[in-house]
């Protein structure tokens, strides 16, 4: 009888289907917004540095966090967790909750919106405003949301993607909810020290030698297993190095810059719309488990359009799947904002 | 949730003692930060590191640890700079001010990148074991000329160069992190493409600091002009001018 449960079905593939696009629904998540994401899969966000990469984490973050709705005012947010794991250690908290607490007001509609914004400062003078515009019990309820682990070396990284099944167990039950997002600030931080020790030789063979190719195995075996049990939207920033297929172009560029009399021409200078080259550093284990993969760059700041001034437009790319355009958004302090 | 709290209580601005930069960075050097200076040669980043090192000293009463490269610490200077404060009025309690203030800013001189690495340990560790009271405790951690002792490293195709760097300014930022610090330091310029300069250092290094300032100055004058090349969360392009 026993055997008979074996052979017998569990679901036919209708009721499957209609199960998984409930729990795994697609997302869409400005300035990524071409291309739709479900849980399960991993998007690396490419581009020199600095680009505006952990804003996009940040406003997808923020994005999950927020609840669906709250004491009648709908807000549209997915309600779960972010695991975000700091490799490059640089990230700014105030910076997250500057971006929430614009988007909490945004929402609830509150007539501050505008002195909100003219007050630039984010060191507390402005929670000290009379009528505040956002739910205190709200925020807080929200940042609650945000885990965060930092780790400055592979070693640390390692053993957080061990031990992160069961922080994340723990986690889903004091919260009462899954997370949706695995976030990892620059993948690439530990490229060169994991490089330097593999031609150290150590003297005993027994143990395994940590290499930039062992541990890239490991974390991409890792963060496999972790996605089987727990399903996860993979979020991965990377630095990389822009090939020079485009430096004629930037000659040209500077050189039109140097007769406009802004001081900030060092800017880094990008060709147009053409296709940038970039030199991919990591090992092809990483490569073949990143399943999209979008470029991100910072564009000239045209002198005439005054609208952006002191405001860097960035261009970004999808690369996998290849789509043949480019959008444009810049980043304001409510978030990352799509302009074309 | 608990970062928040953490940084609200911890980490304190900084002010850096020149009121052109600290409304630019909208209060100062932010404790927890790794702040880079770059700029072509004498175009003030010894001066405004100076500057900072006299202001956390006497405003803040904090400690300062100056990694200095090139024989650059100018204790004359500094006292300069304390004695522009007109906060005293007796001479006596100038010069006690001055004694104290002088002996909370600690100069070592090094010349390798192994050498700035033993004594960034060694401050660790006695940050570790020891419990600090509200004066003594270091706040300002100031590296000045980082690119002299990384420049000779870099360079040729090997990895252990850059890893070297990598593993440095991941321990600033452990150490300022972990211990309330603010870090600062400073890099030169290289010519790159086209005659432009271009901050030295290199694309690896570009991710390491959380604020990178561009300092240029007018020739001949003393006005400076600072541009915000990368910052947290302020959109870069900034700009200010202020002088010395």
């Amino acid at each position: 009888m026993a055997a008979r449960g074996w052979i017998c079905t569990d679901e036919s593939a209708k009721e499957m289907l209609s199960r998984v696009s409930a729990e795994r629904s697609l997302m869409l998540l400005p300035p990524l917004h071409r291309v739709p994401l479900r849980l399960g899969n991993v998007v690396e966000i490419a581009g020199p540095s600095p680009s505006a990469k952990t804003q996009i984490l940040i406003q997808a973050a923020v994005y999950c966090i927020l609840p669906k709705e709250w004491r009648g005012v709908h807000y549209g947010g997915l309600e779960h967790l972010v695991m975000f794991i700091d490799l490059d250690c640089r990230f700014d908290i105030l910076r997250l909750s500057q971006s929430l607490k614009h988007r909490l007001m945004e929402t609830s509609g509150s007539g501050n919106k505008v002195s909100w914004e003219q007050n630039d400062d984010p060191w507390g003078s402005g929670t000290e405003e009379p009528n505040i515009g956002y739910d205190e019990e709200l925020f807080a309820a929200c940042m609650r949301r945000f885990l965060y682990i930092r780790c400055y070396d592979s070693f640390e990284f390692l053993a957080t993607l061990k031990t992160l099944h069961y922080r994340l167990q723990r986690a889903r039950e004091t919260h009462g909810v899954t997370a949706h997002f695995l976030m990892i600030d620059s993948i690439g931080a530990f490229y060169w020290v994991d490089r330097a020790s593999t031609s150290l030789h150590l003297e005993s063979n027994s143990r395994k030698r940590l290499s930039l190719q062992s541990v890239s195995e490991t974390v991409v075996e890792e963060i496999r297993k972790l996605l089987l049990v727990h399903p996860m939207l993979v979020l991965a920033t990377k630095a990389t190095i822009l090939g020079d297929t485009y430096s004629t172009n930037e000659v040209k560029r500077t050189s039109m810059n140097l007769s406009s009399n802004d001081p900030s021409n060092l800017r880094t200078v990008t060709g147009g719309p053409q296709k940038l080259s970039y030199r991919e550093f990591m090992p092809l284990v990483w490569q073949s488990f990143v399943t999209h993969r979008i470029l991100v760059r910072a564009a000239d700041d045209d002198p005439a359009n005054s609208k952006y001034q002191s405001r860097s437009i960035f261009l970004s790319e999808w690369l996998m799947p290849s789509l043949n355009f480019s959008d444009k958004f810049i980043v304001r302090d409510a978030g990352v904002f799509v302009v074309s | 949730m608990e970062l928040l709290e953490d940084v609200q209580q911890n980490k304190q601005v900084l002010s850096t003692g020149c009121e052109g930069i600290d409304m630019l960075l909208q209060g100062g050097l932010c404790v927890g930060h790794l702040t880079e200076l770059v700029g072509p040669s004498s175009s003030g980043k010894t001066q405004i590191c100076l500057k900072v090192a006299s202001r956390v000293a006497t405003r803040y009463m904090g400690g300062v640890v100056f990694i200095d490269t090139g024989n650059s610490f100018s204790p004359l200077r500094i006292a300069h700079f304390i004695n522009q404060i007109p906060d005293t009025i007796f001479k006596e309690v100038e010069q006690n001010i001055l004694e104290k203030v002088m002996s909370q800013i600690l100069c070592h001189s090094v010349f390798d990148i192994f050498a700035m690495l033993d004594v960034v340990h060694q401050l660790e560790y006695s940050l570790r074991s020891q419990v600090q009271t509200g004066a003594d405790q270091v706040r300002l951690l100031i590296v000045d000329s980082i690119s002299s002792l990384i420049t000779p490293i870099l360079g040729g195709s090997g990895p252990h160069g850059r890893a070297l760097m990598i593993s440095a300014g991941f321990l600033l930022k452990k150490l300022a992190h972990e211990h309330n610090l603010a870090v600062v330091v400073t890099n030169h310029m290289v010519g790159g493409e086209g005659g432009i300069l271009k901050p030295a250092l290199g694309e690896s290094w570009k991710s390491i600091p959380h604020v990178r300032l561009l300092l240029s100055r007018d020739p001949g004058s003393s006005i400076c002009h600072m541009s915000i090349l990368k910052h947290s969360y302020m959109a870069s392009g900034r700009a200010a001018r202020f002088m010395i």
